[in-house]
């Protein structure tokens, strides 16, 4: 099936294969070790390797304002997601029995606004909802990343709707079935594995958010990346307390990616998962 | 043929309702705010002085400010630096790490998966990642290279070595993508070929350069050019890492313009930094489009 891939791996792969996996994942294990540490086990030289772990770090943000911002993040990925969806899978569906011309002038423009953020829509939002006082609100960052997350729909869906056999479709409507029935109870279903792979996609791009997050919110609605970051700038550097907050930031990532793949590589051609 | 007729009228008026709301959606969440910056871009815009954003009376001036700008300059070719070196390593090692796992093993399928972490994590969680291992007083190399008595030099505040310590971290977090794009070329590769060039004596060397190298060469080319589009989007590492100091040594055009929209209050200024910006990604990916149908007319 695959060129050398025919040859079965040896020892001597497997142990180059350890070796690239740990070196390469050791930066993401060491912040891990350190949420389960004191501040003093942090600062301690040599750096122990084996420690009693410790949950304080974890427990002390739960209790402080970041467990709010985490609840800040949540709702803000899982609406826009939400809104992205309802949006955005009609359209797709529409576009994938559309053959008019335009289609592929439309798959491009939903490129360029995909690579255009974020820098490119920070100062128009950040000048619109100080206008319209939705600065520093959940509502504000809702729709910024509805702003990416419905190309990234449109733009997902498509091959899904492809899939799925006209003939299908024709049958029920020659049974005078109306359009809207069709697609409800006949297509839907049938892509459903593919709007899952979707929403995680749109939730993780909403959650990986750090630049609008940084720009539109100040304190109401301030997502967890933004919290984590402050624990650097003006908490006095407790580095146990940020390594406990960047691995609370990556656990719904590391879940869901490995959930979805193998839809990865297709949504990160969309654009890269981050911006 | 009334009743097809019908179902057509139908349909039509479905794609309708299907599609309006996204258009109208996109439009006003993506065309207005792109047509708003551009026309803030004419003006002297800044927050503190009224009247400011509604005066076109020299529109040009911003634009005719950039070349002069040492700093804007200089953040061109930060950027340009960074994005070289960052995308000709990432190349370079996710290559060699799809050639080394691409083989047949239960073992190995499962590892991969693992080799994916540093792409998906949030890109702010990536930039905490790197500020741990380059702050000296908990950082693990800082520990190792004293050991060795070897006196580290602090590598974010560096002149020397600020925009190589970015350069790593983009590395480190990109590297996975290169990867998958190569492991899945490698997979398509016909095992006759290097079967057949195993018979006639060739070794894994010739192999990969008469064999493997030209098949993989495209989706080395596009995975470049998707890296180098998105590489001017290292902003959580620079604003962690180094706040594009020490000087401006770290500076790229976008945390020049973020800095000069919301550190200094330049809105009409940053936004022109912006469009220009934009406007060279764009060109940029049209001429990447464009290499892309050229290669499929030729072959």
């Amino acid at each position: 099936m695959s060129g050398r891939s025919g040859r079965r791996a040896g020892p001597a792969r497997h142990a180059a294969i350890g070796l690239a996996l740990f070196v390469l994942l050791l930066p993401f294990l060491w912040l891990l070790q350190m949420s389960f540490k004191s501040n003093e086990l942090i600062l301690q030289i040599p750096p122990p390797l084996i420690f009693r772990p410790t949950l304080e770090n974890y427990t002390s943000l739960w209790h402080g304002a970041f467990s709010a911002s985490f609840i800040n993040s949540l709702l803000s990925a899982s609406f826009s997601t939400a809104l992205a969806l309802l949006l955005g899978v009609p359209a797709a569906y529409a576009l994938s029995r559309w053959a008019g011309r335009g289609k592929h002038a439309l798959g491009f423009a939903i490129l360029v606004t995909r690579m255009a953020r974020p820098i490119a829509f920070t100062i128009p939002f950040f000048l619109f909802y100080r206008w319209i006082g939705l600065l520093d609100t959940v509502t504000g960052l809702v729709l910024v990343y509805t702003s990416f997350n419905l190309p990234l729909v449109i733009w997902m869906m498509q091959p899904f709707f492809e899939t799925v056999p006209q003939s299908l479709e024709e049958a029920a409507l020659v049974d005078g079935a109306s359009t809207r029935t069709v697609f409800l109870q006949i297509v839907l279903p049938l892509v459903a594995p593919g709007i899952a792979a979707t929403a995680i996609l749109c939730f993780l791009y909403a959650w990986n958010d750090f630049f609008f997050a940084l720009i539109l919110t100040r304190t109401n609605a301030r997502t967890a990346p933004v919290a984590v970051v402050n624990f650097m700038n003006y908490e006095g550097w407790e580095w146990g307390k940020i390594a406990a907050g960047g691995s609370l930031v990556m656990a719904p990532v590391l879940i869901f990616s490995l959930a979805v793949r193998r839809y990865l590589v297709s949504g990160l051609t969309a654009g890269a998962v981050k911006g | 043929m009334t009743g097809r007729g019908l179902i057509d009228a139908e349909r039509r008026r479905f794609n309708r309702w299907a599609l309006a709301p996204s258009l109208i959606v996109l439009f006003v969440i993506a065309v207005l705010p792109a047509s708003y910056l551009l026309a803030v871009s004419l003006t002297p815009f800044q927050l503190i002085t009224p009247g400011s954003s509604t005066d076109f009376s020299a529109p040009l001036r911003n634009y005719r400010l950039l070349p002069g700008d040492p700093r804007f300059v200089n953040s061109l070719w930060v950027q340009a630096k960074l994005s070289f070196w960052g995308v000709l390593l990432q190349v370079l090692l996710g290559m060699l790490l799809a050639l080394l796992l691409n083989t047949r093993s239960r073992v190995i399928e499962f590892a991969r998966t693992f080799f994916l972490i540093p792409m998906v994590l949030p890109p702010i969680v990536v930039a905490v990642i790197w500020k741990l291992i380059y702050t000296p007083d908990i950082s693990p190399i800082y520990y190792a290279a004293d050991l060795l008595h070897v006196t580290m030099p602090s590598l974010t505040s560096s002149v020397d070595f600020a925009l190589t310590a970015i350069i790593i971290a983009d590395t480190w977090e990109w590297l996975p993508f290169t990867f998958l794009m190569v492991l899945a070329a490698l997979q398509t590769i016909p095992d006759e070929y290097s079967e057949a060039a195993l018979v006639d004596g060739a070794n894994p060397i010739q192999i990969f350069i008469y064999i493997t190298f030209p098949f993989i060469t495209p989706i080395l080319v596009i995975s470049a050019m998707f890296r180098l589009i998105d590489s001017v989007k290292a902003f959580p590492l620079i604003f962690l890492l180094t706040g594009g100091g020490p000087g401006s040594v770290t500076e790229v055009t976008n945390y020049y313009a973020y800095l000069l929209a919301f550190d200094f209050n330049e809105i009409g200024y940053s936004s022109a930094v912006t469009i220009v910006m934009l406007l060279l990604v764009v060109a940029f990916s049209f001429g990447v489009i464009w290499m892309g149908r050229n290669r499929e007319a030729m072959t």
